[in-house]
Order: C-alpha cells, then structure tokens, then sequence
C-alpha cells in the first residue's frame, strides 16, 4: 500500500540552493500576512467564538479557493481545539467541514444543533439543504428551500430551488428558477455558480449550453468545478481536442487530470498513459488514507480509461451508497450497463421513476441497463 | 462573512470533489526486531512548514539549505509527537535525513533507530504529529514487528494503537481454512451440481437398458463412498500441486472444464455410458475441480509460515462440506428411489436442468460471455 504512493529511493540533494518545494503563499502575500494576524487574534483569546469563527473560516474559504484539503484540517483543527460548548457559527463550520468528507450524518447533526440555538441560522439551513439535495431526499431539501424563502434570502433560496426542480423532474421550471436567480446576483462567484447549473440544466434538456458555460469562463475565476462541468459537456459533445486545450495546465487538479486524460485517450495521444499513471498514484494515494471521497470519480476512471468493469461497478455502488446526484446515477448507469448487469442499476432506475428527472441521456441509459444484462454479477 | 459565497461554492463541491492537492499524511515505516528498532518517516515539507516555519527568506519556496539549517528543530518536533513502547518507551533517534518525492510534494525522510527496553510482547505506537494544527492529517504506519507486517492508518481519535506480536496460533489458522473449504463448496453451486448428477444415479441399478431401484442401503451408500472418495482424491492432489506453485492452468481452462465435468455427468445420467465406473468419471474430472478450488485458495492467501496446515485445513473443510451434501441427500434418495417422483422428476428432471445450466456454464466461460445470472 505504502509502495505505491511512494516513487523514489529516498536521496540526499546535491547542493543548498537546490529548491525541493514551492510554498502556497510567501510570508509577504497578503494572504499569509492574514493568516498570521488571524492566527495571532485566536491564540490571544482562545475562548473568543468570533476570531476561532473567522480563523477556521478563513481556512475553509482558501480550501475552496485552492482545492486544497490541508486547509480544511487546518479549519477542522481550529473548531476541535475550541472548547465546549460550541455556538451556532462554529457548530454551523464544523458541520460545513465534516460534510466536505462526506460525513453526512455527523454534519447534518450539527446544523440541527445549531438551528435549535439559533433557529434563524440561513447559512445551516442552506448547508442541509444541500445535503438533502445531494442525498437525493428532495422532500426534506424542500423544507430547506422554503425556510430560506421565509428568512428573505432570495439567492439562496433561488439556487436552493433552482437545483431541486433540476434534479426532480422540472428542469423547465429549474432553468426559469436559476435564471431569475441570476439576475438578483451581482456577486461574480455566485453568478459563476449560477451560470455553470444553468450551464448544465440546458444539457440535460437537451439546448444549447455553451452560451452559459462560455459566459461563467468570461468572469475570468479558475474554477475546478466550472471547467470539469463544461468539458464533461465538450466530451460528450465529441469535442476532445477542445478539452486537451482547456486543461493542459490543470494536472494538479485530479478531477481535471481525469477529463484530460480522458480526451488525449479518445485522441491516442501520447501523453494519456502518463496521466493515467498519474491518476492510479493519485487514487492509491488517497485509498492509503482511507480517503473514500473520489469513489465516482474512480469509478468513471476505471470504467473509461481501464476497461475495468467490474472495479468501476463495485465502485460506482459504493459512491451511489453516499452520493444521489444525477452525475452520480449516470456513473453507476454506465458501469452497469458496460457489465451487463441489471441488478445493480436498479436502484437508478427507481430514483429516475420517484424523481422524475428528465435528461435523455440518463433515460436512455436507464433502459439500457434494464435491457442489457442479467440480474446480479455473479456465476 | 461571506456565507452566501461559501454556500454557493460549497454546492459545487459537494457536486463534484476538488482536491487539486491532497490532505496531508505522514509515511512511517518500522521494523521491530527483538529490542531493536529501524524505521524511516517521511513528513510533507508543507507540513513541517505549517508547524515550524521553514522558508527562511520568506520567498514561498524551501531549499535544501533552509531545511539542513532545521534538522535539529525537526528531530525535536517529531520526537515527540511519536512514542514507541514494548515494555516501556523505546528511545528512539534519527540517524539520517534525506528527501523523497510523494504525489503532492516533497517529504523529508528521517531515517529511525531505536531501542526498546524488551524484546518481546506486543508494540504500542502513540502517534500525535499535526493533530492539533490540522485534524484531517492522518500518519500511514506499516510495522514489521517480528516478521508479521500490521497497516495502521493514525488519526486524532485513533492515535494510540497497539500491535501483537503474536502469530495466529496454528490451530486458528487451520480453523478458518477449515471453514473457507466448507464455505466454497456450498457456495460453489458448479462443485455441488456435479457432485449431486454424479449421485443421482447411485440409488438406482441399471440392468438390460432399465433402472431399478438399488435392493439394500448399503449398495448405494458403496456406490456413493466409491464416487465421493475419488473426487476428494483427485482434486486433493490438483488443489496441493497448484496451491504449492507446482502446476498452474489458465482459469478460463479450469472453469470451462469445470462446466463441461456437469454436462458430461448430467448427460452420463440421461444416456448412460459409463455406468458401472462412475467413480471414474469423479477421479478424472475431480483432477479439474481441484483446479478451481486452488484458485479460490490462491485469493485467501496461504501464509507461507503454515502453507500445509492450511492446505489440509481447506481440503478437510470440502470434505466436510461435501459429505454434509451426502447425508442428506444419499437417505432421501434412498426413500423416494422407487416412486415416478424420484425416476422421472429428480432424476430425470434434474439431470435435464442440470445439463441445462451447465451448458450455459460452459458457453459463458468458453466464450467469456454473461448469458444467465
């Protein structure tokens, strides 16, 4: 296990000026300079809720930023060391940074402590929502959106509503919903937001979603999510070339990694065994940790680039086991129809009946997976 | 505060991970032999940074020299977030550092020498490097102690663990091979279906084109010790030369001839050929079914320590399993052998089905498709 994470024989550098790594931030950035202050304020008034708010906050917004975990244990370290009892902001955090390992239950326990302390909380009303949503319980996600309604938070709300009519069989109304959203929303990420579930609402209906994607990439932010979702569209719309285009420089970004890999794949480009090598350290990377957040993209890793059946549908099933939303269903759908496996995607296909969800693709792929195997995998 | 934005960009996560980087683990290797202690610990330069400050002139960058200038500090910080005890705390130093390149960055290497005050019983390993900074560090241990190789992964609620250095006793051993070699033939339904066709008949005489029921008990149940004891011969001696290493057939081989050991018995049943050697027939196809069972053995992974004892305890345990099968299929047989019940619906009837799953066996596994569930 450690073997595989490990390349080299470890060795000892040839000079002093030879530069083994490259830092986030330079102690002059004004980011770091930031953090020192924050850090500083906390650790001169440990029982002050507000400066341990905005430290662990801080944190989790670079987290976002940069994609990079370290600053999500860095928050999570913040909140453990604060002590008992914990206020609604920083049960609302810890919430927040316990979903970000897919701990579902525990975050959703925080948010209700939360809410009994301040009923009026938006932000934990808005965090289970999103839960619910991803959960696929769009009766317990509703109440969410409606008490963001009744709370006066009309973005929120919108994007809240906007994507549980996507993902239960009203992506008409979904697409009016986000798009009233975005004409309320001045702020650049949320338009950002906006624009990509728009982006991805007319693909599954079947319209033209490039103008909206073409639009998000306009407001000129890296951001991992926009591009994955706009190339999973190029992708499907048979446009690898593009892909390559877009993500040369985003190796570093694993679920990128993975749509680069993908496109110089259907292109037999040279550099697609390097990034699937890439890839495979990466998964037993994080595997090596117990890390089981990147089972979806695994298995697609496997289903597509490996030829893995097997793997890709044992993978998919345990993602699907955590995760409900549609890129979740089509990943399971795709790995069951590839393993001519009935059984597996049923449960799918009872989302796709109860929810109503409309994109053609996943339907058909549904009918596939009805059609083409046999129940259960085993001789 | 900006929750709205933090909602918003929190949404595209939980649709889809981002992890550009990856959390932060520490690598620690260790073998313990007897009181004395080697090891290596790589830690993410990022890391010690985080905790110590490494970039001396404050350019994002960390050379070899502002490191070398921290080899001191390092020891002292790692030290003592690590505590290893047999018997009581080993002292522990490092004798060498060095760097490695991991899949986010570069790790400094510690090379580890340690001496505990005894040399034997179990290894506690109390691990605190990073937990109270970032609760998502997780330190991946992989401990040689006294041979026996332990994969721990060290967490804030998970920091001290403590590892046996005692081998699973032999009787264990052969106790849980014992009941894989039960487990794998009732779950194998191809073993039990040509077990079952070849005994179908042993209830049964066939004279002049006809069958008639066996006279006594006992003549079946000498039939039935002739066939079993044959199978249990043949794949005995398959299952110990593959598991040793000594044959090796391709698995798509073993499995097709497997099914096709079905056929032949089920249709042996409905237009007899050989009917007075059937034991023949279990020797023979016995030899491939051994086959299969070493493929499975080959997944449990024999301990190299115990591989005979193993080997028995597995073989024992399908022995078991199959005579369990025996006993209650041979008095059943026996009661109904002269009823239209047995002739026609067990014996006729479940020849024909069990050709008929056979045949889709072997189609599947000749031609690697999936026809039937």
């Amino acid at each position: 296990m450690l073997a595989a994470v490990s390349h080299a024989v470890p060795r000892t550098p040839a000079s002093d000026a030879e530069v083994l790594e490259k830092l986030p931030t330079r102690a002059a950035d004004s980011t770091a300079r930031e953090l020192t202050a924050l850090r500083a304020a906390v650790a001169k008034a440990p029982t002050d809720a507000s400066s341990a708010t905005e430290l662990a906050q801080r944190y989790f917004d670079l987290a976002l930023a940069q994609g990079d975990p370290r600053y999500v244990g860095y928050a999570e370290a913040v909140v453990a060391r604060f002590a008992d009892p914990l206020p609604a902001s920083l049960l609302t955090l810890r919430g927040v940074l316990r979903q970000y390992r897919h701990d579902f239950a525990g975050a959703l326990k925080d948010f209700e402590a939360a809410l009994a302390l301040a009923p009026d909380y938006a932000v934990a009303h808005a965090w289970r929502g999103a839960i619910y949503l991803v959960e696929a319980d769009y009766g317990a996600a509703q109440k969410e959106c409606a008490a963001l309604q009744t709370l006066g938070r009309a973005t929120l709300a919108g994007a809240c509503r906007g994507l549980l009519q996507a993902y239960s069989g009203q992506l008409a109304a979904a697409y009016t919903t986000l798009q009233n959203t975005l004409s309320l929303a001045t702020d650049a990420d949320n338009r950002l937001w906006l624009l990509t579930r728009l982006g991805e609402v007319a693909a599954w209906r079947g319209q033209d979603a490039q103008a909206h994607y073409r639009e998000a990439l306009g407001l000129g932010r890296d951001d991992v999510y926009l591009l994955a979702a706009w190339t999973d569209f190029l992708l499907d719309a048979g446009q690898p070339a593009e892909v390559v285009r877009l993500l040369a420089k985003w190796e570093s970004a694993d679920s990128l990694l993975l749509r680069l890999a993908e496109a110089e794949t259907l292109l037999k480009l040279p550099e697609a065994a390097r990034h699937q090598k890439m890839l495979v350290d990466r998964f037993a990377a994080a595997r090596a940790r117990g890390d089981t957040t990147h089972r979806a993209e695994e298995a697609r890793f496997e289903l597509r680039l490996r030829q893995d059946t097997a793997t890709a549908l044992r993978l998919a099933q345990e993602n699907y086991a955590v995760q409900r939303e549609p890129r979740d269903a089509r990943v399971l759908l795709e790995a069951a129809v590839a393993a001519k496996d009935r059984a597996s995607a049923q449960v799918v296909r009872e989302w796709l009946q109860r929810s109503g969800f409309e994109d053609a693709r996943t339907r058909r792929l549904a009918q596939a997976s009805e059609a083409a195997g046999t129940d259960g995998g085993k001789k | 505060m900006k929750w709205r934005t933090l909602f918003l960009s929190v949404l595209l996560l939980l649709a889809g991970p981002v992890w550009a980087h990856k959390a932060s683990d520490s690598y620690l290797v260790l073998d313990v032999k007897g009181q004395q202690l080697t090891g290596q610990w790589d830690i993410a330069l990022r890391d010690i940074d985080f905790a110590m400050g490494l970039d001396a002139d404050g350019n994002g960058e960390i050379n070899w020299g502002e490191l070398r200038a921290r080899h001191a500090a390092i020891v002292a910080w790692a030290l003592s977030a690590l505590t290893l005890d047999r018997g009581g705390a080993c002292a522990l130093q490092v004798t060498q550092h060095q760097v490695d390149e991991h899949t986010d960055g570069t790790y400094a290497v510690l090379s580890l020498r340690g001496n505990c005050p005894s040399g034997a019983g179990e290894l506690g390993v109390n691990y605190r490097l990073l937990f109270d900074q970032d609760a998502l560090h997780r330190g991946l241990l992989r401990l040689d102690l006294e041979g026996i190789t332990h994969s721990a992964i060290m967490a804030p609620d998970n920091a001290h663990q403590r590892f046996s250095a005692d081998k699973p006793s032999l009787l264990a051993q052969f106790g849980q091979f014992f009941v894989q070699g039960v487990w794998h033939i009732w779950i194998g339904f191809d073993h039990i279906l040509f077990l079952i066709a070849l005994l179908l008949p042993v209830v049964l005489v066939r004279e002049a084109g006809r069958w008639r029921g066996a006279g006594r008990f006992g003549e079946a149940l000498r039939e039935v010790l002739w066939v079993v004891t044959a199978f249990t011969v043949a794949h005995s001696i398959t299952l110990s030369l593959a598991a040793l290493g000594l044959v090796s057939l391709p698995s798509r081989l073993v499995e097709s001839a497997i099914a096709l050991s079905v056929v032949l018995a089920a249709l042996n049943n409905l237009k007899p050929v050989v009917n007075k050697r059937r034991w023949l027939i279990a020797f023979v196809f016995g030899l491939i079914h051994g086959f299969g069972f070493a493929s499975v053995l080959a997944d449990l992974g024999l301990p190299q320590e115990a591989l005979v004892l193993s080997l028995v305890g597995f073989n024992l345990g399908v022995e078991t399993g199959q005579l369990a099968i025996v006993a209650v299929f041979l008095p059943a047989a026996f009661w109904l052998r002269n009823t239209g019940v047995y002739r026609r619906g067990i014996f006729v009837g479940g020849s024909l089905l069990t050709l008929l799953v056979a045949l889709v066996w072997l189609v599947e596994r000749a031609l690697d498709l999936k026809l039937m569930g």
